[in-house]
C-alpha cells in the first residue's frame, strides 16, 4: 500500500463512486476531507458541495457546541407505550458527564440518542492568541486518556503552519507515547467489557495491565497520561538516553501476561456470549456516518491513518492494520486485541531505530496553505483531525473532529432494537469519550 | 477454564500495594503527581519568568497555590522540588496555599469519624478530561484495591457516604451537582479531586466553566494535582474515612 499525503482534487464533490467516507469539514466550509477506502488516500476538496447525508453527519459532529444537544441517526420514534428515558448526566455506568435518551416501551431500545454537551469548556476558543506550546496544555487536557494522540496532530498541525521543521527525535517520541497510549486504552475498553460480563477476574487482571501500562507511560515521561510528554526536554521524560532496559521489560511482561488473559477471555464461552452479535454494525452505515477506527475496521474497511501517515516513524516503519468482518462488539474486541500486539511491534521497531532517530529534522508536510496546517493521527478509537492557523508565533484558529464525535451515530444505530442489558457491551467496545467530544 | 484463571493468577503473584501502611514508592507516585514546593529556594528570589511560565498563575512572590497547580513541571528546573509523599496533596483551599513554597504547618483535615467502618463512594463528573475519573476508578484495580481499606464505589448517591466531585463544572452540571448532593443520606462528606475541581486548574477562564465546585457543595477536602495519581486520591478518602488498615475502624 502507498503512503501518500494529501490528494487535492478539484472544487465540488470529489470524483469517483468508490467507498468513500467525509472525514473533516472546516468550520468555514471553506474545505473537507474525504476517505478513499479503495485507494487508501485522503482527498482534500475545496470549496466542496456536501449531500444531505453528508451535511446530517456532519451536524452530528458539532452537536453540543452550545450545550446538551442529542446526536441523531433519523426520524425520532414514536407509537403506543413509547417513552423517552433519560440516562445520565450522572451515572456510574457512563463514569462521565453525558447521556442518553433512550426511546423504549419497556424492554427493548427502540431508538438511541446520546446527549453530548455538557462537558464543554470551550477549549478550541480558549486557546486562540497563546503560543503553540502554551495551547498545547490546553488541548492535552480536551480528553486524558487520548492526550498524546490529539497533542501529536496539534502540534504537527501547528508546525506545518509555521512552516517550523520538527527534531527526527521528537517525531519518534510522539509515536512512541500514542502507541503506549493506545495499549492502555484498548486493555481499559476489555476490561469495561469485561466488568460488565461480570469476567471479575479477567476485569481484575486486564485493570492491572491497564494500569501497568499507565505506570509504563509514568516512568517513560515522567506523567501517566502522557500531559507535557511532547515537550522537548521535559523535566521527567527519560528519553534521551531512552530507557530502553526498563521499558523493554515493562511491555515483554505486558505482552505475556496478556496473551495468556486474551486467551482464556476469549474462550470463556459466556463472554463471547454477551458480546457476539451485539452492537452491530454494518460496512454500508460504518461508511454513511463516517466511522473511525477500530469502529470501522471491525467492519471490514481496512482504513488506518498510520498507513498514511507521512512522518518518519510510521512512514518507515511496518504497520499492521487489523480488520474483521461481522461489525459487532465481538469483533471490535478482536480488532483492539490485534492492536495491542501491534503496538507492542511497533515498539520494539522504534526502540530498535531509536539511535538513529538522531539529530536530523523533518519538514512538515501538512500545510495546507501559508499559516495554516491540517494534521491527523490514528488515536485509540479512530482517526482525528486537527486544522490549525497560526500567525507570528501564536494560534489564531483551532477546529477538529475527533473519533468520538464521528462513532457516536454508530453507538446509537448499533443498540437499536438491543434489549436494556446490552447496553455496557455495545457502548464500551466503541470507546467513545464525552470529554472528547465535547471539546 | 478455572483453572486456568487460578494458573495465571499464581504466575502474576500478589500486586497490591502496601501504601498506605509505607509511603508511596516513585512508580506510584511519578514527579508530575508530586506537589513542587520551593525547598531551599526563596520563592522571592526566582527570576520572575518562572512565575510568568507559570500557566495558572499558581506561583507568586508569596506563596505556591497547589491548588491552581496543573503539575506542567515548567517550574521544575528553576529548582523547585517536588514533595515527597502522597498526602502533600491535600489540604482545605486555605491549606492548599503554601507559604514561600512550603506546606503550612499543624494537623492535616479533621476525620470525619461519623462516617463509619465501611464507605461507599459516588463519583460525580461535571466536566473533566476523563483523567481525574480514570485515576479514582483506578482505585478498585488490584494494584491499589480499595475493598481491601474497606471502601467500596456504589451505583448510586443514596448509598453514598463520600461524593468524589472531578472535573471543572459547566453550567449543564451545576444542577445535576447540587442534586446529587442532596440525595446522599447524612452523615456525607465531599472530596473534590484534582485541579479543575479545585480552582478551574487549567480551564479557570474557560467560557463553558459556570462555577467552583465549593460554590455549588460543600467540599470537605481537596486533593490537588491534574491528575492526581491514584494513591492520593486515596489518601483523600482515608482522611475523610480514617480507616488506614484492614480490622474495626479505630
Amino acid at each position: 500500500m502507498s503512503r501518500p499525503g494529501w490528494t487535492e482534487v478539484a472544487a465540488g464533490r470529489p470524483p469517483g463512486s468508490g467507498a468513500r467516507s467525509l472525514a473533516y469539514v472546516s468550520p468555514e466550509g471553506d474545505l473537507a476531507l474525504w476517505n478513499d477506502h479503495e485507494e487508501h488516500r485522503t482527498l482534500l476538496v475545496r470549496r466542496p458541495e456536501l449531500s444531505a447525508e453528508e451535511r446530517a453527519v456532519l451536524g452530528n459532529w458539532r452537536a453540543g457546541r452550545s450545550g446538551p444537544a442529542v446526536v441523531s441517526v433519523g426520524e425520532q420514534v414514536h407509537g403506543y407505550g413509547v417513552f423517552t428515558f433519560p440516562y445520565g448526566p450522572v451515572a456510574m455506568g457512563v463514569a462521565e458527564a453525558g447521556g442518553f435518551e433512550v426511546r423504549t416501551y419497556g424492554e427493548r431500545i427502540l431508538e438511541i440518542e446520546p446527549s453530548v454537551g455538557h462537558k464543554r469548556r470551550g477549549i478550541e476558543e480558549q486557546v486562540v492568541g497563546k503560543t503553540v506550546e502554551d495551547a498545547a496544555l490546553w488541548i492535552e487536557r480536551r480528553a486524558g486518556p487520548f492526550a498524546l494522540s490529539h497533542a501529536a496532530a496539534f502540534r504537527f498541525a501547528a508546525e506545518s503552519a509555521a512552516g517550523r521543521p520538527v527534531a527526527e527525535r521528537e517525531l519518534g517520541v510522539r509515536a512512541l507515547g500514542q502507541e503506549l497510549q493506545r495499549i492502555y486504552n484498548h486493555l481499559h475498553v476489555l476490561a469495561r467489557l469485561a466488568e460488565a460480563a461480570s469476567q471479575n477476574v479477567g476485569a481484575a487482571q486486564l485493570n492491572a495491565l491497564a494500569e501497568s501500562a499507565l505506570r509504563a507511560l509514568g516512568a517513560t515521561f515522567g506523567h501517566r497520561w502522557g500531559f507535557g510528554a511532547l515537550v522537548p526536554g521535559a523535566p521527567g521524560r527519560r528519553l534521551d538516553a531512552p530507557d530502553r532496559t526498563d521499558l523493554e521489560a515493562r511491555l515483554r511482561r505486558l505482552g505475556s501476561e496478556f496473551e495468556a488473559l486474551g486467551e482464556t477471555l476469549l474462550g470463556s464461552r459466556t463472554f463471547l456470549d454477551r458480546i457476539q452479535s451485539t452492537g452491530t454494525v454494518s460496512t454500508e452505515d460504518a461508511l454513511r456516518w463516517g466511522a473511525v477506527g477500530p469502529t470501522l475496521r471491525a467492519s471490514s474497511v481496512a482504513w488506518d491513518d498510520r498507513l498514511r501517515d507521512p512522518t518518519i516513524p510510521y512512514r518507515e516503519m511496518f504497520v499492521p492494520v487489523v480488520t474483521e468482518r461481522a461489525g459487532d462488539a465481538l469483533a471490535r474486541v478482536l480488532v483492539r486485541r490485534e492492536e495491542v500486539r501491534g503496538s507492542l511491534l511497533l515498539i520494539e521497531q522504534l526502540l530498535d531505530r531509536w539511535p538513529r532517530l538522531g539529530g536530523g529534522e523533518a519538514a512538515p508536510v501538512e500545510a495546507i496553505e501559508p499559516g495554516r496546517g491540517i494534521a491527523r493521527g490514528e488515536g485509540p478509537s479512530g482517526d482525528l483531525v486537527y486544522d490549525v492557523r497560526v500567525s507570528e508565533g501564536r494560534i489564531r484558529s483551532v477546529a477538529s473532529r475527533t473519533p468520538s464525535q464521528a462513532n457516536w451515530p454508530l453507538v446509537a444505530l448499533s443498540l437499536r432494537g438491543a434489549v436494556f442489558t446490552d447496553f455496557a457491551f455495545s457502548f464500551e467496545s466503541f470507546g467513545a469519550s464525552f470529554a472528547e467530544t465535547d471539546g | 477454564m478455572v483453572k486456568s484463571w487460578l494458573g495465571q493468577a499464581a504466575a502474576i503473584g500478589i500486586l497490591t500495594t502496601e501504601f498506605p501502611r509505607r509511603p508511596a514508592d516513585p512508580e506510584e507516585l511519578p514527579a508530575a503527581a508530586r506537589a513542587p514546593g520551593a525547598g531551599p529556594v526563596a520563592l522571592a528570589s526566582l527570576p520572575p519568568e518562572v512565575r510568568a511560565a507559570c500557566p495558572t498563575g499558581a506561583i507568586s512572590l508569596t506563596e505556591i497555590d497547589q491548588g491552581k497547580c496543573v503539575r506542567c513541571a515548567r517550574c521544575l528546573p528553576a529548582g523547585l522540588v517536588p514533595a515527597p509523599d502522597a498526602s502533600a496533596n491535600l489540604g482545605s483551599r486555605a491549606g492548599l496555599r503554601w507559604p514561600d513554597g512550603r506546606p503550612p504547618g499543624g494537623t492535616g483535615p479533621a476525620p470525619l469519624a461519623e462516617l463509619g467502618p465501611s464507605l461507599h463512594v459516588f463519583l460525580v463528573d461535571v466536566g473533566s478530561c476523563q483523567g481525574c475519573n480514570l485515576e479514582v476508578m483506578g482505585l478498585a484495580n488490584p494494584y491499589y484495591d480499595l475493598h481491601r481499606l474497606g471502601m467500596f464505589f456504589t451505583n448510586s448517591p443514596r448509598h453514598a457516604d463520600v461524593l468524589v466531585v472531578v472535573g471543572v463544572p459547566t453550567a449543564a452540571m451545576v444542577e445535576p451537582l447540587r442534586r446529587t448532593f442532596e440525595a446522599m443520606p447524612a452523615p456525607k462528606a465531599v472530596l473534590a479531586v484534582g485541579a479543575c475541581a479545585i480552582d478551574g486548574g487549567i480551564f479557570a477562564e474557560a467560557p463553558g466553566r459556570a462555577a467552583a465546585v465549593g460554590e455549588i457543595v460543600p467540599v470537605d477536602l481537596y486533593v490537588a494535582g491534574c491528575p492526581p495519581a491514584p494513591v492520593a486520591i486515596l489518601e483523600g478518602i482515608l482522611a475523610l474515612g480514617r480507616r488506614r488498615s484492614r480490622g474495626p475502624a479505630p
